[in-house]
């Protein structure tokens, strides 16, 4: 499962929109994969690495 | 005038060469303070994807452009980091492009020392996207990247006409 999938089964209310502004996700192409480069929504918290790996 | 005054290192020499035809040439110097720029001072690159490049949903992915078409001076990395490092101070005209094969929101941007700085066209179909802005590089630790946003994963094709990266200095 993506970083965006799981991100979404967090907060499946998030709209594209925000993974345009105020969320971005970034791939590097350097083997690294994905990660969040900037959370700066203004009521959704950054879900923690633990959440983020208890979705499988 | 008064005077030409013409300075130079301990070593080596200046050369003002003249065309070896007939006729008159005139090479007017403006009242200003600068560096005269010739070819040899004014980088340019051009670059082109050659394989084609998965795409993640709605992340910004770096485009892996890896085939030169020119780089006048070698600052283009075409085979780790795919950014372009002027090691000439001044101002840049940067275009890039990427064909996405899949129909969502798509769109390029252009990233300064990995921040995204200018966002390209977006397309909502199976487009190319574009973007062309003007930055000023240090000229030592300044660089720029080429990244793509597609809203649904797919791919971005490696055509030499769609999908590119380019840059040249258009002033000091």
């Amino acid at each position: 499962m993506s970083l965006y999938e799981k991100i979404k089964t967090i907060y499946p209310n998030l709209e594209d929109k925000d993974f345009m502004t105020v969320i971005i996700l970034q791939n590097d192409s350097n083997g690294a994969g994905d990660y969040i480069k900037a959370w700066n929504h203004p009521t959704l918290v950054k879900p923690t690495q633990e959440q983020l790996d208890a979705i499988k | 005038m008064s005077s030409i005054s013409i300075a130079g290192d301990s070593s080596g020499s200046i050369t003002l060469a003249a065309p070896s035809v007939a006729g008159t040439n005139t090479a007017t110097l403006p009242a200003a303070t600068g560096t005269v720029m010739v070819s040899g001072n004014m980088p340019a690159f051009s670059a082109y994807q050659s394989g084609t490049q998965t795409m993640p949903t709605a992340t910004f992915t770096k485009v892996i452009i890896s085939t030169k078409e020119f780089d006048t001076n070698n600052y283009y990395d075409a085979t780790t980091n795919y950014r372009f490092t002027p090691l000439v101070a001044g101002y840049y005209q940067v275009t890039g492009a990427a064909f996405f094969n899949g129909a969502s929101i798509n769109f390029v941007s252009i990233y300064k020392n990995g921040s995204e700085l200018r966002r390209g066209t977006e397309t909502t179909v199976s487009y190319t996207s574009t973007v062309s802005a003007l930055f000023y590089m240090n000229g030592s630790t300044d660089y720029v990247e080429l990244y793509a946003y597609a809203g649904v994963g797919s791919s971005i094709a490696s055509t030499q006409s769609t999908t590119y990266f380019q840059a040249v200095m258009v002033r000091n």
